[in-house]
């Protein structure tokens, strides 16, 4: 091993390798970057991995993202990553192989910890799924977990559904990325078929809305207002249709609400209008509540959500987080005043980290994406959204 | 670990469902006592505001400083930011956020022994509680000189900021924090659990220690309940001695006048490191609650095995630093610190060889030592195992051959490291140790909270695991005064005789002294080099 490829390798830059030597050229730059420029063993090593991630990307610009969100994530998440590049664009003989080193200083500690990265890249029949598939399999770190990374929002196809899910512990989804009500559908689908651990980037970009709105009612102020809920209002960014309803379908799984139909237009002109039979009241009939999915230019951070108001029925009873500048929102309670608290925007590389943790195993989720894609096929049906 | 419920809910949230991790206290007001001073700026307001920013504490929290200092609420408010500025966990502080914190920030001045004062303060605290909407739901922070511990809980009675302990269960809680010492001796202790007892029950005391916040002693509940492996080998069969230490670089800090007082064995040793050696040392306890672990803790330390007068000087150590070299640069000996007498007998240093006479921990070793002025801040528990049974690896080989120690560090790079024994690559069989590493920071990439963030929201959720109990207090007391009996007893007697005999010293920016070494060291074993 040279010593200009070790340095380029310490570097974090790509190191182009036979696909077959792909696990000892990794070892021997290993070995290589721990020793001194005189060859004596002077930097002792730690390669860390807590997680095999797997992320297929279809082309260059794909590819791209996804290597940016991996340089942001190797800090805060070692893991082997092995990135699937189909749709390379160029002619190429059979799949072609890179490594990188993944470095992270230690503070206050001269030793470094590294990860390292390999990605794969095929076009046309060299990208057959097979061959991904079994290379796969080849480079999981034994005993370590395998996540899938399926960052694009595109419908599940035979490398997913074939090869990775079923040597696969958690599935990372991102609903937020889904462009309408379809390709929610679609995903919620996905998520819906297989036994794997499903963590959803969109659900965890939502997590502060939600956070925020149900601490509107915690005592003193209680359920109450729940019960009596007749009419949600959700502002979105337009294309955000998606996140819209995912959190629309929140609050009908914890609500114990049935979805009825959906329909264009909502109380304030362009939208969606969604209802749903909510809990009988106590003259036990049954009530109707309306959620209105409305876009709007306002604020909204990474979740493309704007605003989420519910009104309990009352005048002047509504219950509102507003997204405001500078990553803030505005909470409204009827008994007092407004008041502003921090609403952080994640990126997605700490999102990742979250769907990693114990968020990317969220019970609630796996309720609220049947119930999702149930709202969404109703909106689809009506070509709403 | 479980929150007790303190207050009726009639109509449930269901929005809360699914979002349990992210733990919201009850509205809430929480009052500090002693808010003029250095702790409530460098660390309780600054806790409270990372809270905040981390959607921690629920909508509705007010905060009342309570000092003798006269100040108004803005030149509080003012004084807070600072510190926040200065010691927040994420800084700088967030102008938008404090803009709606700031508000809820208010300071009353007042005595802590005159009830009039505490009258106002009730009345002050009704009329905030009625403006932000607060239903009665109260936490009081004592953040005072321990001689003012009884004073304040007894005046919070007679003023009815808390209820009487015979009232009938009040629909919202009133909780007390008190922070360290919890008495200087077993007699001051018992008098003082005596005195808050008759104003408070058991259950509203959250005696605070912020060791038990730190995110590597609650792993050591993880680590040693979570793990299959570690369990059947943590007792007399195979470890050989445990190694606790507690070391400081810093000296006594301008605090001369209160160190002379204390001593490392009353500021470290009865209280943070025996909490870190009980739960090292527990047996399982049988829920994860707060008297499920308590009760634990308790038995590990009414297990101490006692020691006779006569055998103090032999396994306890004291020093005093003398002057030397902390980080570059010069620092002086304790007994020229200002505030400190030329002539005192006031331990900077202590060693400890102790056992805890259990089934588990019968015949094991437990070695501590705690001291200011070390070459680099470190706390840390190691367990040595006993060495493999027979070594095979010849005289060459074998040299390399080291007992696996297990290190479980408490602060700086909090984390884990197993040493074992690993060929070395090569025809012969020759052998060297090894570190296998588990760091916070690098595994996992996030900043682990304060101690004091994670403590204040547990007791607004009602939650003591984490705090210590009346009689773990007097358990560790009841050991620790022994030595300080046997001290103050051999201090009686050379002034008597008017042969007084100063204590040993090391070096500033040293291991300790050579007796330490020599308290370790009779069955060939010696202090890590942590």
């Amino acid at each position: 091993m040279d010593r200009a490829t070790v340095e380029k390798f310490s570097r974090g830059e790509a190191i182009t390798v036979e696909v077959d030597r792909i696990e000892k050229e990794l070892a021997s730059l290993w070995q290589a970057a721990s020793r001194g420029e005189d060859g004596s063993e002077t930097r002792p090593i730690a390669r860390a991995a807590l997680w095999n991630l797997v992320i297929p990307a279809h082309g260059i610009d794909s590819l791209s993202r996804v290597k940016r969100l991996v340089d942001e994530l190797a800090p805060a998440m070692p893991a082997r990553v092995i990135t699937l590049c189909r749709g390379w664009g160029q002619s190429l003989a059979g799949i072609s192989a890179t490594i990188e080193s993944n470095v992270v200083s230690r503070p206050g500690g001269a030793r470094l910890v590294f990860a390292e990265e390999i990605t794969l890249a095929g076009d046309g029949a060299s990208a057959d799924e097979h061959h991904f598939g079994a290379l796969v399999r080849s480079l999981q770190i034994p005993s370590l977990p395998t996540a899938i990374l399926w960052f694009d929002a595109s419908p599940a196809d035979s490398l997913l559904s074939n090869e990775l899910l079923p040597v696969s512990d958690r599935l990372i989804v991102d609903t937020g990325r889904c462009g309408g009500a379809r390709e929610l559908a679609a995903v919620c689908r996905t998520c819906a078929i297989n036994r794997v651990e499903v963590g959803d980037l969109g659900w965890l970009r939502l997590a502060g809305i939600r956070m925020l709105f149900a601490g509107l009612f915690d005592p003193p102020v209680g359920g109450g207002p729940l019960a009596a809920a007749s009419h949600v209002a959700i502002e979105h960014r337009g294309p955000k249709v998606a996140s819209a309803l995912l959190l629309a379908a929140w609050l009908g799984v914890q609500l114990g609400w049935r979805p009825l139909d959906a329909m264009s237009g909502s109380d304030k002109g362009p939208g969606i209008r969604l209802r749903f039979a909510a809990a009988k009241g106590s003259d036990g009939r049954e009530r109707t509540a309306i959620v209105d999915l409305r876009p709007s230019p306002g604020e909204c951070g990474t979740s493309g959500i704007v605003s989420l108001a519910l009104d309990a029925g009352g005048p002047g009873e509504t219950y509102r987080v507003r997204r405001t500048a500078d990553n803030h929102a505005e909470l409204t309670v009827p008994i007092a005043p407004p008041r502003t608290v921090k609403l952080d925007s994640r990126t997605d590389a700490e999102l990742c980290v979250g769907a990693l943790g114990p968020a990317g195993r969220d019970p609630l989720l796996r309720r609220v994406l049947p119930f999702a894609e149930r709202l969404a096929d109703l909106v689809a049906a009506r070509g709403a959204g | 670990m479980t929150a007790a419920a303190t207050t009726p809910i009639e109509i449930p949230n269901p929005l809360r469902e699914g979002l349990a991790a992210e733990r919201i206290p009850e509205p809430a007001t929480m009052v500090i006592f002693g808010a003029s001073g250095d702790l409530t700026k460098r660390k309780l307001l600054p806790a409270l505001y990372s809270l905040t920013r981390e959607r921690m504490l629920p909508g509705r929290f007010a905060v009342i400083g309570y000092a003798r200092r006269p100040m108004s609420d803005d030149a509080f408010r003012a004084e807070m930011h600072a510190g926040c500025e200065e010691f927040a966990r994420r800084r700088p502080v967030d102008p938008g956020l404090w803009d709606g914190f700031a508000p809820n920030l208010f300071y009353q001045a007042g005595d802590y022994d005159d009830p009039k004062a505490f009258v106002a303060l009730r009345e002050r605290l009704e009329q905030i509680e009625r403006t932000l909407g607060l239903p009665g739901n109260r936490v009081f922070y004592l953040s005072i000189p321990p001689s003012s511990f009884a004073t304040v809980v007894r005046n919070l009675g007679v003023s009815g900021l808390v209820p009487p302990p015979s009232a009938p269960a009040p629909a919202h809680f009133s909780r007390v924090i008190i922070e360290k010492p919890f008495g200087t001796d077993l007699g001051t202790a018992q008098r003082l659990n005596h005195d808050i007892h008759e104003t408070l029950t058991e259950k509203q005391i959250y005696r605070i220690d912020h060791y038990l916040g730190k995110e590597t002693v609650q792993n050591l509940l993880v680590f040693r309940f979570a793990n299959g492996i570690f369990e059947p080998i943590w007792n007399n069969r195979f470890v050989d001695h445990v190694q606790i230490t507690g070391a400081e670089t810093v000296g006594v800090e301008g605090r001369g006048g209160y160190f002379e007082q204390a001593g490392i064995l009353r500021d470290m040793v009865q209280n943070h490191l025996f909490q870190v050696v009980s739960l090292a040392a527990m047996e399982p306890p049988v829920a994860l609650d707060a008297d499920g672990v308590r009760d634990e803790k308790l038995k590990v330390l009414k297990a101490l095995r006692p020691m006779p007068s006569s055998e103090i000087d032999a396994n306890v150590v004291r020093a005093q630093y003398a002057a030397g070299s902390i980080a570059g640069r010069s620092v002086p000996g304790y007994r020229d610190e200002p505030g400190v007498s030329p002539t005192s007998q006031t331990e900077t240093y202590v060693g400890l060889k102790f056992f805890i006479d259990s089934w588990r921990w019968m015949g094991v070793p437990f070695f501590l030592r705690s001291a200011k002025r070390m070459p680099k801040r470190v706390t840390e528990i190691a367990i040595h195992f006993k060495e493999a049974p027979r070594l095979l690896f010849g005289r060459r080989g074998g040299e390399g051959v080291r007992p696996n120690v297990l290190s479980i560090r408490i602060q700086p790079d909090e984390g884990i490291s197993l040493n074992f024994g690993s060929k070395l690559p090569g025809q012969a069989m020759e052998v060297a140790p090894v570190t296998m590493e588990f760091r916070y920071g690098s595994s996992f990439g996030v900043e682990p909270p304060e101690a004091y963030e994670r403590l204040i929201l547990d007791c607004l959720l009602g939650d003591g695991t984490l705090f210590t109990r009346a009689d773990e207090v007097e358990a560790s007391w009841t050991w620790i005064s022994k030595i300080h009996q046997h001290w103050e007893a051999k201090a009686a007697a050379q002034a008597a005789s008017g042969a007084i005999e100063l204590l040993p010293t090391y070096a500033a920016g040293s291991w300790g002294p050579e007796a330490s070494d020599q308290l370790i060291g009779a069955g060939g074993r010696q202090w890590r080099r942590p």
